[in-house]
């Protein structure tokens, strides 16, 4: 009785302290830049995270070792968080998996693999210092071994290996009885993410088998050599060509719902300067679908299909056009420039598409 | 400008509105992409610098908001009321000119922070961001100058041009100017009614409803705060605080209205007919954007306190690049103008909104156009 009573008084004061008719004292914005100006852990908004330690796990790998605050809602093995970092002024995001499994002392691991090219990973290497703060998103994604008695397969290549090696902590804490087969593939030994924690891990538990692929001496890695594949309960992580794979064959053998699936895309890079083909253009927010040529804006393209995006000058200057464009690859005719990476802001008036594109339209 | 960077460029014959540059297709082609390579180089640089500075901004709008409703509130005696007028209408100057105007044309849209996102940002003004971004950003950022397109060419009110219509209204216009100075966020917020068509019986039914609607509640809310939430919140000093508030906004009113003048309504800016601008190039655009704004000189807090609109020739040439890159963009401009002959209207604020006024006094008369002085 008493508890409900609180909660109402709580629940009621909250809204009263939320109600437009205190603005501005009450505007959340203003507190919130307030608080993280004053100390970036203070933040209610997303998750902070400071960074406890940096591990090297290869060359060209590191982990980050974190302690959120305690608002952090918990995250179960496998699934993945979006990192938002500020890059000479531009905010980016880019998700990675959490490696490790969760803990009660509530640490988190993301162990990042350098990319050529990539702006995060890279700037993560190079700018991210013990007892710097990371912005999260909450967990999100349901990437993780089926229940039952079947043995498990967990299949990665690559900087795959990182949700997986959060779903073998993860078994290995319970004490799952199943057989496991952890098969990884990547270039050389030094290559190895993990490779001692794994090592370690098959050397003292008994139902717990390592086979690793270095693909730079054993030459390609071939799925269908796997001869234990079907007969598992399968979490397969890596490069889409790896996944699609694998899922081809689990489909073809008609036990599609034995195997789990993540890949991470690359960036979809212009196709050529095809300024006389065709893509396809699929507005997320209302499913709706138009084709544009590579040559007429994405406004116009979207006019002719029946479609009506906001516009007001037409020519590039009030941005009334402007939207996200979730993934794909756009030009910029006015200035030139190529979006590329997903959840960028372009303006459909002046754009054209260089490959098929996913708007938040 | 002293008289001997004047002399650089061409004179113009006193009393001349009328100073228009035409170059050949080819030259504004040229010129064109002049001005574009421009843009890109600047666009590639912004970065950490213009984040930190619109952050920094806000920050002080912040601070010089709480320090003069503080004063305001709590304070007794003539001093801090004075001072508290101030720096409420420093926060409210700075809000709506360097942080509000510059982050709805989406200026730092490429930080992708959402407080500083140009379709979200509301600002502290009683015109409706969204109906903002219409009559701004697209009609008169588009359309600049151009007669009977342009609204905020004389709003509708006045008659700053010979190529105006004069009736016996237009007499009494430099009273109609000081009301608009007055409550120039009012000008600005009802702008988007279009109550000129609905006074024409030009507007179907329920439309102007339709229109009103965002406005009325954002004027709602904008009263709401000035004049009921704060003044109520220091009990006893509720007067000092009405009437703070108040002040503070009619300072803000005259300050933005002499800036936004004197941005596209000095001696030397001209004006355009929709015949003249009928299948512009973006080189033509750009060109009537230089020739129809003129620039401010002054000091860094005096461009920080317009907004940079003192830069209102890079402004209308660049609209969405960082305000305060328009300072080192001017010289570059000012140089290009030069190479082609362009007229690059600058002066110092008050050499500036004298002509202004001097305009609207002028034009209160009958006067026709004049025949065109220089039309090379
Ligand atoms: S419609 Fe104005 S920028 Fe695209």
């Amino acid at each position: 009785m008493t508890t409900s009573l609180n909660q109402h008084l709580w629940l009621g004061l909250s809204r009263v302290l939320r109600s437009h008719w205190l603005h501005p004292l009450n505007d959340a914005d203003a507190w919130e830049r307030l608080r993280v100006w004053m100390n970036p852990m203070w933040s209610r908004r997303d998750y902070p995270a400071r960074v406890l330690d940096i591990i090297d796990e290869t060359p060209d790998t590191r982990s980050f070792v974190l302690k959120p605050t305690a608002r952090w809602p918990g995250h179960r093995a496998g699934q993945h968080v979006v990192v938002q970092v500020e890059i000479n002024g531009r905010r980016v995001h880019r998700s990675f998996s959490l490696s490790s499994a969760p803990t009660p002392d509530r640490r988190l691991r993301i162990t990042v693999k350098r990319q050529p090219g990539a702006r995060v990973s890279g700037w993560l290497h190079e700018h991210v210092r013990i007892g710097d703060v990371l912005r999260l998103s909450a967990p999100t994604g349901r990437f993780a071994p089926a229940e039952g008695a079947a043995p498990l397969l967990l299949l990665s290549a690559g900087s795959g290996i990182t949700p997986l090696m959060a779903v073998v902590e993860e078994l290995h804490r319970r004490g799952d009885p199943r057989a496991i087969v952890f098969v990884h593939c990547c270039r050389t030994p030094t290559d190895f993410i993990f490779a001692d924690r794994l090592r370690v891990l098959a050397a003292e538990w008994p139902n717990f088998e390592l086979r690793v692929h270095y693909s730079a001496s054993a030459g390609r890695f071939d799925v269908r050599q796997l001869s234990v594949l079907l007969h598992c309960q399968t979490l397969v992580c890596g490069p889409r060509a790896l996944t699609q794979n694998v899922e081809t064959l689990f489909l073809a053998a008609g036990v599609k719902d034995q195997v789990r699936s993540e890949s991470y895309s690359g960036r979809v890079l212009p196709q050529g300067d095809a300024t006389q083909e065709s893509f396809g253009v699929h507005c997320s927010d209302t499913e709706q679908v138009f084709t544009a040529r590579g040559d007429t804006s994405l406004l116009e393209a979207a006019e002719a299909a029946g479609l009506k995006p906001a516009h007001g000058c037409r020519i590039g200057i009030c941005k009334t056009c402007q939207c996200t464009k979730r993934s794909g690859t756009a030009l910029n005719l006015r200035t030139g420039e190529i979006s590329s990476e997903p959840n960028e802001l372009i303006q459909l008036c002046i754009s054209v598409a260089r490959s098929p594109l996913e708007l938040a339209l | 400008m002293n008289d001997q960077k004047l002399s650089q460029y061409p004179a113009l014959p006193p009393g001349s509105t009328m100073l228009k540059t035409k170059l050949t297709p080819q030259q504004l082609d040229q010129f064109q992409a002049e001005l574009d390579a421009l843009r890109s180089e600047v666009a590639a640089d912004l970065g950490e610098r213009d984040a930190t500075h619109i952050r920094s901004v806000v920050r002080e709008v912040r601070l010089n908001a709480v320090v003069g409703r503080g004063l305001l509130m709590f304070g007794f005696d003539p001093i801090s009321f004075i001072v508290g007028v101030c720096a409420l209408a420093r926060a409210k100057i700075l809000e709506n000119m360097e942080v509000g105007h510059n982050v709805l044309h989406g200026q730092y849209d490429w930080m992708g922070d959402p407080t500083l996102n140009s379709q979200k940002y509301e600002w502290d003004i009683v015109c409706d961001s969204g109906h903002w971004r219409r009559t701004h950003n697209f009609e008169h950022h588009s359309y600049t100058n151009i007669l009977g397109q342009d609204d905020d060419y004389g709003y509708g009110l006045l008659r700053m041009t010979g190529d105006q219509k004069w009736t016996w209204r237009t007499l009494l216009q430099p009273i109609w100017y000081a009301l608009l100075a007055i409550g120039f966020q009012w000008g600005v917020a009802i702008q988007d009614l279009k109550l000129g068509r609905w006074f024409k019986g030009r507007m179907p039914k329920g439309e102007l409803a339709e229109r009103a609607a965002p406005f009325l509640k954002k004027a709602r809310s904008q009263l709401y705060k000035d004049y009921v939430l704060f003044p109520l919140l220091a009990f006893w000093n509720f007067p000092r605080v009405l009437l703070g508030n108040a002040l503070a906004n009619l300072i803000r009113n005259l300050w933005t209205n002499a800036i936004i003048f004197c941005g596209h309504f000095t001696a030397d800016a001209q004006v355009f007919t929709k015949a003249e601008v009928a299948g512009e190039t973006r080189g033509g655009w750009y060109l009537r954007q230089i020739q129809g704004s003129s620039n401010l000189e002054g000091g860094r807090w005096f461009h920080l306190l317009t907004g940079h609109l003192s830069h209102q020739i890079e402004h209308h040439l660049f609209p969405d690049i960082p305000a305060p890159r328009y300072a080192e963009m001017a010289p570059r401009v000012r140089d290009i103008c030069a190479r082609y002959g362009i007229h690059y209207n600058s002066a110092g604020f008050w050499r500036q909104y004298g002509t202004v006024l001097w305009r609207i006094l002028k034009y209160a008369l009958p006067v026709e156009r004049r025949p065109r002085l220089v039309d090379a």
